[in-house]
This record gives structure tokens, sequence and C-alpha cells, in this order.
């Protein structure tokens, strides 16, 4: 396997990263992602990360609960904007 | 000629009225039979409906929700039949469905499918909550809405539209904007919500109501092709609401309306039939099973002589469990469905620490707008006199060639659909990279590597630099992000006020609007 995981965004951050996902080397824990991903797209934590749901796995995962959870190779992650509009 | 149209007009009609005939007979024996058997079917129709669209203002009887004489006549057999004879439905869920009242906030593109599919399954009342009038922009995905009905409010064009589908149901008209201040009172008479509203203060006002209310909330959104749908606080006290989901609302830049970010007809609509699925199921869920029969190689009763007799297992109470379905309309997997954890604890509105009362909402000491960000305000930076020019007077300019460099700040597709001539585009996520000069008063004034100046940018002082957009907002932005980089000194910097929506209007009628 890969030593990486997937990370897939969604809505506007699919739109904030113009890709659909990334593969990211792990494993991580689930707290040191947010930092990783704004070195990689400067910004994207208060524009986008700071009110978006997680998943791993297609669970969900709390940002604070969660926090030492491990970000396994092959997982996928999901970002996950609120889209409010309709 | 005329004599042969005439005779197979007639020859038309005898076979009309033979097959009316029949149906007639069908239905007297049908009632006779069907109320001997089990006192269902009532030759009663519904008294209840005038056809005027104003009479709906007149809300509800509360004795109406505890109705449980529901009967079914003869026309719904027939209208509702194809979904009765399901399983998941029957005769209990089909009165559970005329007993049952949904609102739907907001009659736009989640709106228009979800109440077409609820008033098509014989939903009893429903109400339509919505302050817009229907505009042109709105027909591609707004199927409830046609073109003579452009101007019309809202509400009155989809409920014309939905008796058309369906005389029965009794249709609530709410011609105005839900605000916290009137929110309990227009959710509480309904058994359940669906949220088909547009921005996110809406979003956790509706949520925090029917959390206080104890409603069940199908909540969906579309933007662009990602689409949605989560159902909330239910069964109510149990569910996660929207706050569980998403405690922290998006920066209000970062937030785009259908009209700004674009949308594409078929996803909000998928969305919205999602929707409607998920109301059912939340009211048939209600509807009394007890008499349902388990199908025979399922029933204890019926079992092949050999079967050895297993140990009996008490059946326990399923766990109740919450997702959140994700539609990516381009992605090679377009719907991912990701598990929930149930109620947040520390949850604002629906855990044990709950601050929001009914009555915080009633008095309106909750600002919704103030903890989204306050939407409007902030978002675009306030300019001068000097940074503002209007359409005419810059058609002046430009027809006396003195239109200097004309930036149009759209994405490169926008500009691609229609542009002004002489124009160049520099989208706005471009503006927005520039650098940031530091401030006069520099801790270092030591040597700073010099910024490559970007090559659609005047070198000389002279030309004069104006901003263009759709609709005047990003122009301002604009304007005001070049200043900050330092990169120009001394050129006129304006923008053009109302961008090309204006232009359209005021200089340029054969200019496309949209």
């Amino acid at each position: 396997m890969a030593a990486t995981f997937t990370v897939l965004y969604f809505a506007s951050a699919h739109t904030y990263t113009g890709k659909s996902e990334d593969a990211v080397p792990g494993p991580m824990a689930v707290s040191k992602l947010f930092p990783y991903l704004e070195e990689k797209y400067p910004g994207f934590r208060k524009k986008v990360l700071s009110s978006c749901a997680l998943s791993v796995n297609l669970e969900y995962v709390d940002l604070t609960e969660d926090a030492d959870k491990e970000i396994q190779n092959g997982d996928e992650v999901g970002i996950i904007p609120p889209v409010s509009s309709g | 000629m005329e004599k042969f149209s005439l005779g197979s007009e007639n020859l038309d009609l005898r076979i009309r009225i033979a097959e009316l005939e029949k149906e007639l007979a069908d239905y007297r024996s049908g009632a006779a039979k069907n109320s001997n058997a089990n006192g269902h079917a009532t030759h009663v129709l519904d008294g209840e409906d005038d056809d005027d669209d104003d009479d709906e203002q007149n809300g509800l009887n509360p004795q109406d929700q505890d109705d449980k004489a529901v009967k079914l006549d003869l026309d719904e057999f027939r209208r509702y039949g194809r979904q009765m004879i399901m399983t998941e439905v029957g005769l209990d869920g089909q009165l559970q469905l005329k007993r049952s009242k949904v609102l739907l906030i907001g009659a736009g593109g989640l709106g228009c499918p979800a109440a077409a599919y609820l008033a098509g399954a014989g939903i009893g009342t429903i109400g339509i909550v919505d302050h817009d009038l229907v505009e042109p922009s709105n027909l591609h995905r707004q199927i409830m809405h046609t073109v003579e009905k452009v101007g019309q409010p809202k509400v009155k064009s989809i409920i014309s539209s939905l008796k058309r589908i369906n005389p029965n149901p009794k249709y609530i008209a709410h011609n105005y904007a839900l605000t916290p201040e009137n929110s309990i009172e227009t959710l509480e008479k309904y058994d359940l919500v669906l949220d088909c509203t547009d921005s996110p203060q809406t979003r956790y006002m509706i949520s925090d109501a029917c959390v206080l209310l104890g409603k069940p909330l199908v909540s969906a959104s579309a933007l662009r092709s990602d689409g949605q749908l989560v159902v909330l606080n239910n069964p109510p006290g149990e569910g996660p609401c929207y706050r569980c989901v998403f405690p922290k609302p998006p920066p209000p830049e970062s937030v785009l309306s259908c009209g700004e970010g674009g949308v594409l007809g078929p996803v909000v609509g998928a969305m919205g039939v999602l929707m409607s699925t998920e109301a059912l199921k939340v009211l048939l869920s209600r509807a009394d099973k007890k008499k349902r029969r388990k199908p025979a190689h399922l029933s204890p009763d019926i079992r092949p002589a050999d079967a050895k007799d297993t140990p009996k297992r008490e059946e326990s109470p399923e766990q109740k469990k919450f997702y959140m379905t994700i539609y990516s309309a381009f992605s090679d997997t377009p719907f991912r469905t990701i598990r929930m954890f149930g109620k947040r604890k520390t949850c604002q509105a629906c855990s044990p620490v709950a601050t929001i009362t009914k009555e915080s909402m009633k008095n309106g000491s909750l600002d919704y707008v103030a903890f989204c960000g306050g939407k409007g305000s902030g978002k675009y930076p306030p300019l001068t006199k000097d940074e503002v020019i209007n359409v005419e007077e810059y058609n002046k300019l430009r027809e006396n060639k003195e239109g200097g460099l004309l930036v149009d700040v759209r994405d490169d597709v926008q500009f691609g659909m229609c542009a002004l001539e002489n124009s160049i585009n520099v989208p706005i996520t471009t503006i927005l990279t520039l650098p940031i000069a530091p401030d006069k008063d520099g801790i270092d004034g030591g040597e700073r590597t010099p910024v490559p100046i970007p090559s659609w940018l005047p070198r000389d002082t002279s030309t004069p630099i104006y901003f263009i957009c759709r609709l005047g907002n990003d122009s301002r932005i604009a304007v005001q992000r070049l200043k900050k980089s330092g990169l120009v000194k001394g050129n006129v910097i304006k923008d053009i006020k109302g961008g090309l929506w204006e232009w359209s209007r005021k200089v340029d009628k054969t200019f496309p609007l949209y």
C-alpha cells in the first residue's frame, strides 16, 4: 500500500484547491491535518477549513474529540464544507 | 370531409362515454365492497378546498392534528394506489401521509421538486414559506415556476402548480420571510419541516426552531455541482441538529449564493427530490405498523417442516444511526454517505447545556446574521467618491477614447460568455494574489527584493485603471487590493459602479444580463 492517504475536497474546498483530491503522506494525527493543508494551500484554513466537517473512511470525525486519532495510510479523508445555497 | 370528421368525433365521444360509464359502475360496486369489508371507502369529497389562492392564509386548526378519522375516498385509492401497494406504505401509511402537515421553507430549486413529490404523494397539508418573486433566472431549475408566472410571488406560483398535480392537499401560503421572531409561530403547526433555503443564517435559525419545537428537519443544499442532504433532530431530541454537524458557520466572504456561484439545475433538483423521499420516510415511520404482516417465508407460523428450531432471539431495538449524503455530480463516484455521530455534547441548541430558548428566538435577541459574520457588511470594502465612476460617465470617457485600461475581474468562463470591447480579463482570484506593500514605517528599513509587476498593469502613471465585474462587488475589492499592493503609483484607479448589470441597463441594452 502506498504510504499515503487520500484527502477528498468537496464543494468550496474543491474550488479553493482546484483539485478533487490529494495524496497525503501518512500516518498523521487528525489534529495535524489542517496545519498540513494550510501550508500546502495558504489561506485555506481561515477561508474554508475552519467551518468544515471532516470524515475518515465515511465516518464523521470531530476535530477536538478525535484530535489524537491517527489517519492511516490508505484511508479516505473527506473535507466537507457546509453548502448553504439551494 | 366535414361530415367525416364530425362522424369520427362522435365515435370518440361514444367511446369515452362508454369508458366513463364503466368507471362509474366500477366505482359503485367497489365502494359497496370496500365499505362492507373495512369501512375505509367514503364518497365524501373533501369540501375544504377553495380555489382562491388568496384565501390560504387561514392557518391550521390544532384539532386537525389529532384527526384520527382521516379516510381515503375512491379517487384517492386510484391516485395513490401505485405507492400504497408498497410494503413501506400500505393503507395505514397513506392515511398517515394524509394526516401529516409538512412545511417547506423556500420555493426555489430545492423546494420546487420536493413540494411536487410531496403534493403528489398525498400529504394532507403543505405549507410553503417564501417572500420572493419568480424571476427568469429561476426557471432553469425551479420547475414549479413557469414563464407566465414571472413577477408573481413564488408561493402563489408554486401552489397553483401543485394544485395541478394534486388538488387534494390543503395548501398554505406563507408569503413572508422567516425571521427569528416569526419562526416559532410559523413552524409550530407542522409535523415536519424541510429546509429549502439558501443562506447559513436561515439554516441555523430553522434548525434551532425545530429543536425547540421538537420537529424533525430535512435539510439539503446545493451549489454548482455539489449537494448535501441530512435529516436532523430525528427522532426529535435524539438526532443531531445543524449546529452539531457544522458548529462553526462558514466565513461570510466564502458564502456564495446560486446567483454568485452558479448551480446546475438537475443537481439542486436531485437534492430536492431526495428531500421529499426523506420526508416521506420520516412520516411513514409514524404510521401504525402493528397490522403489518411479515412476508410468509419470514413468518414463524409458516416454515418448512424440516426446519430446525433456532433459539428465539429477542429483537433488540435498532440503534438509530445518522447519516449525511454528499453529492458531487462531476465525480466518478457521485454519492457518498457519511455516518454521523449523534448530538454534540456541547451543542448550543440541542445539548443539556443549550442556551438557545424559544423566548430568545421570539424576542429577536438571537442575531443569526451576526453569528454568521454579517454577510453583506464588511464583505465589500467601502470606497471613496474618487474611487467610483458610474456607467454613464465611464461610457462618455470611452467615447472620447479616454477609457484607460478596463480590467474585467470576472472569472474566465463568464468573461468568455460576454465582455466589453477592449477589456482585459484578470480574475479577482488573481488580483487577490497580488503582494501587499509593507507599511511605510516598516520596522526594517532595509532593501527589499522588488516585486515583479504583473504584465497587465500599465507601466506609466497616466493610464487610468477601471475595474468592472458582473454586479460591482468584486470590482470594489479589486480597487482596494490593487491600491494595497503598491504596484501602481499615481494612476487613477476606479470601480465602475454596478458593473456590467448597470452597463446593460443604462448604456447598452444589447449587452446580456445574466
